[in-house]
């Protein structure tokens, strides 16, 4: 089977890494990857801040490049969100990108939902090592409702071992624009993140997307924590 | 639900929410236990209104004409919902609703006859027609503003005792 | 709080409260208890059923709101009640001082009612030498400390009991106890008091009926029924998006509203209030006056964002908010803070005033998930950020930010020059940003994964 990949633009900026893990990952599975070269961003960063201009222009240039009937796999709970969700309410107004908005939300999966439902990966005996945790990001959980997906995987990895995190699901902080508009609350939000995350003793905390592990990453080292900080993807990738 | 059920669930779901609750099987058995509850009373006032709280005694010594200055206010209530452990007071018949407001204590007979099941139920027995006055008392007053610690006893009683009778 | 067109100052608000370690510990403590006790009091129910029901009776009556409005009156007038339509804040102020002059009303107590704090009611009765006390135990605490409330349920949560203990003591001239027992028992002796020699009581209404006309008050301390059935006058003040079909449709909201605002099955009292005293009577005001107000609703009704005006009130989105529960109500400056809060407050004072306040959220969703009558808030939100940079409250910086996104998403190449000369400009940028999102995120790699796919 084939896929288009959607790295994301913080993939592509500043975690190819994750990108690279996911590739391995889906190829392990015998998934062809097909990698759309001109795809940017999908539009979130605007979309979150309330300029639906800028965002409807990343969602056209989306809807143009990822063209087709493939599945498209996409490492990120809000940016997979954001196609399936917000995509057809940007172009409500217009009937030929609408209907093709609602075609390709329909064929767009985030990452470890295409694993679970599609690959079965959650019962192929991947390996693991160490104590992970898992951090539930907002729009992945409550959006996409993706919620049992992360932690079959996670508590599937042979030789690692799964803490719950509490309060997996309270929000980090990050909150895109957010973060740029209120940094002193999105410290604070994610300070208090990383204190839970502290408390459970783990060595990597994970989870689907890099705005919020982004976020956590730097409220943990500025307390000069050693918690490791890794997308989903390179944990899974880890045992190949 | 037939009607010692629904009477189980009311004294199950009252006791919940802090009130005390008692059944008693007949008269007798209710003037013993406000015997009991009414011992070391100070000032009892009762607005005998209902036919169960006439047939009821209290200390004439005791007695209180005016509730705002009682330290226990004993009346028969209209009846209860059993869904919340609610008991029902109602204006209608001049009952004197506040009467059960303003004392520390507030002793309620409950008609067994009108606990009714849900707050449906209730409701439904007025349709439009409803009194001036229907309150839903569920246990004892209380407030958590300082801190979210629970303290009971605020403007209302801080005590509620219920005693069902048939 | 300010009622101007000045904009609030919520980036200066949140510092501050943020730098309050004693106000942090106090918002979180609180609302995690709230949180928790709401969650243990909803586990068995059926959830989802209830606010599906709640829903659709409130957009029945938002759909249908001028033949409701006109059933209240009547029943209303029917049972007893006199009625006063008023159209805003001042007309509202007005009728209700007018009431209480025309009776010779020197003192006034009150329970707990939003509606009041927002158009400002008690300095206009102190104005006009009427005393009005706060009978509801937070309302009470932040009257002596003469702050605004800082959540729409228990106002006073910003407070430890040490400083209620001072505050009690300097203003009340008792001994010094920081036990809320002792507290509670000096509010409840003095405030009786004021109870019995009260001429008139105020209440607001979280329903009101409009088959019977019926007005229905919650409380857990028994204030509401005291200030309603001690003083031989009562008024009411209500919104109209209030209104409630019939009384067959009380009971859903009756177990609604306690669950979802504390997890209790039921406030301690619930009160059907129908008209005054009638003959034969010996419970009820002599004279019940309802002020039903619009304030900027039926505006709201006809808008997109009509779907705030189902809001019943219970503070769930409060109490699972994030960004509330690290900064509390105070640093909003308005009168309802909060998820809800955003909303209203943008819808009744205007963006010119609330545009900063629209920054108070990271659109986690916790809010719409807690929500009893199903108000979609997040959608919402959204709207309002798109109108603020619509009309021009973006912050100049990031609109240019914004302006070059635009300028390079539709072309890869341009995309990746970006990424180029972001890569190179960032150590700079770093210096510059503090705590700003510079310092926070990573530098742009050398090599990024677009090139390593080629």
């Amino acid at each position: 089977m084939r896929i288009q990949f959607f790295s994301t633009c913080l993939v592509d900026t500043f975690f190819p890494e994750t990108g690279e893990a996911a590739l391995r990952l889906l190829r392990r599975f015998g998934v062809e990857v097909a990698y759309p070269k001109e795809q940017t961003c999908c539009g979130k960063p605007p979309h979150s801040g309330g300029y639906t201009h800028e965002a409807r222009k990343a969602a056209e240039h989306f809807l143009s490049v990822f063209d087709g009937a493939d599945p498209i796999v996409i490492p990120s709970g809000s940016c997979a969100s954001m196609i399936k969700n917000h995509y057809p309410e940007l172009f409500k107004d217009n009937p030929r990108l609408l209907e093709k908005a609602r075609k390709t939300a329909e064929r767009t999966y985030e990452l470890t939902q295409f694993l679970v439902h599609v690959l079965n990966a959650h019962e192929a005996g991947l390996k693991g090592t160490g104590r992970i945790t898992y951090h539930a990001s907002c729009q992945l959980t409550r959006e996409l409702s993706v919620k049992e997906e992360p932690l079959l995987l996670l508590n599937s990895l042979q030789g690692a071992e799964f803490v719950s995190l509490p309060h997996a699901d309270r929000c980090c902080g990050f909150g895109g624009i957010f973060m740029a508009r209120q940094p002193e609350i999105s410290v604070a939000l994610a300070e208090e993140k990383a204190a839970t995350i502290r408390n459970t003793n783990a060595d990597t905390v994970t989870g689907c997307d890099h705005g919020c592990l982004m976020n956590i990453h730097d409220a943990l080292r500025r307390r000069g924590d050693n918690v490791a900080v890794k997308h989903i993807a390179q944990v899974l990738a880890e045992g190949l | 639900m037939n009607n010692d059920r629904v009477v189980s669930l009311f004294m199950e779901n009252a006791t919940k929410c802090g009130a005390e609750t008692f059944r008693a099987a007949g008269l007798d058995e209710a003037q013993r236990l406000l015997d009991d509850l009414l011992r070391n009373a100070k000032s009892i006032f009762c607005p005998g209104v209902g036919e169960k709280e006439r047939a009821l005694v209290i200390p004439p010594e005791k007695r209180e004409e005016d509730y705002r200055e009682a330290s226990v206010c004993v009346e028969e209530v209209f009846g209860a919902v059993a869904e919340t452990g609610s008991i029902v007071c109602s204006s209608e018949g001049g009952r004197v609703v506040q009467a059960g407001l303003l004392p520390p204590h507030h002793v309620a007979i409950v008609p067994q006859e009108r606990i009714y099941e849900t707050v449906e139920d209730l409701f439904a027995l007025w349709g439009q027609d409803i009194p001036t006055n229907v309150t839903l008392e569920t246990g004892p007053s209380r407030t958590a503003d300082i801190e979210l610690t629970l303290t009971i006893g605020v403007h209302g009683p801080e005590r509620l005792t219920i005693i069902v009778a048939p | 709080m300010s009622s101007s067109r000045e904009a609030i100052t919520f980036r200066a608000n949140v510092q501050k409260a943020l730098r309050d370690p004693m106000l942090r510990e106090a918002i979180k403590r609180a609302t995690d208890t709230f949180v928790t006790k709401r969650t243990e009091g909803i586990a068995s129910l059926p959830m989802e059923e209830w606010r599906e029901k709640a829903s659709t009776i409130r957009m029945k009556v938002l759909d249908n709101l001028p033949q409701y409005v006109e059933q209240f009156c009547a029943s209303a007038e029917r049972a007893g009640a006199k009625v006063y339509q008023a159209v805003d804040a001042e007309s509202a102020r007005r009728t209700v001082a007018g009431i209480l002059e025309d009776r010779g009303v020197k003192k006034v107590v009150k329970a707990k009612s939003m509606v009041t704090e927002e158009i400002h009611l008690n300095p206009c009765l102190q104005e006009r030498g009427i005393d009005v006390l706060e009978t509801d135990l937070g309302e009470y605490i932040v009257q002596l400390a003469a702050e605004a409330p800082s959540h729409i349920l228990a106002p006073a949560i910003h407070k430890t009991r040490e400083q209620i203990g001072k505050l009690f003591a300097e203003k009340l001239g008792v001994d010094y106890s920081d036990d809320p027992t002792v507290l509670t028992r000096v509010a409840r002796n003095v405030l009786r008091t004021e109870f019995l020699t009260a001429d008139a009581g105020i209440t607001g209404a979280p329903f009101a009926v409009a088959d019977t006309g019926s007005l229905v008050i919650f409380t857990n301390e028994g204030n509401g029924r005291m200030v309603t059935t001690v003083p031989r006058l009562h008024v009411a003040v209500l919104t109209i998006e209030k209104l409630l079909p019939s009384v067959t449709d009380l009971p859903s909201f009756v177990r609604l509203l306690p669950r979802s605002a504390t997890g209790q099955m039921l406030s301690s009292y619930v009160s059907v209030i129908t008209g005054p005293r009638k003959p034969g009577d010996f419970t009820g005001a002599d004279e019940l006056h309802i002020v039903l107000l619009d304030n900027g609703r039926w505006e709201i009704l006809k808008g997109e964002y009509r779907e705030i005006l189902k809001c019943i009130r219970c503070s769930a989105c409060l109490n699972v908010c994030p960004v509330y529960r690290a900064i509390g109500g105070h640093a909003y400056d308005s009168t309802y803070p909060g998820p809800m809060g955003i909303v209203l407050t943008a819808l009744l004072e205007g963006m010119e005033r609330a545009h900063p306040v629209l920054d108070a959220t990271t659109l986690c969703g916790a809010c719409v998930d807690a929500c009893p009558v199903k108000v979609p808030l997040v959608r919402l939100l959204c709207r309002l950020r798109e109108a603020s940079v619509e009309e021009g409250f973006a912050p100049l910086l990031e609109k240019r930010g914004m302006s070059a996104y635009g300028a390079v998403v539709s072309s890869p190449v341009m995309f990746a020059f970006g990424q180029t000369l972001a890569r190179i400009f960032w150590p700079f940028a770093q210096k510059l940003s503090g705590y700003g999102p510079m310092s926070r995120i990573p530098r742009p790699v050398a090599r990024a994964f677009r090139r390593r796919m080629l």
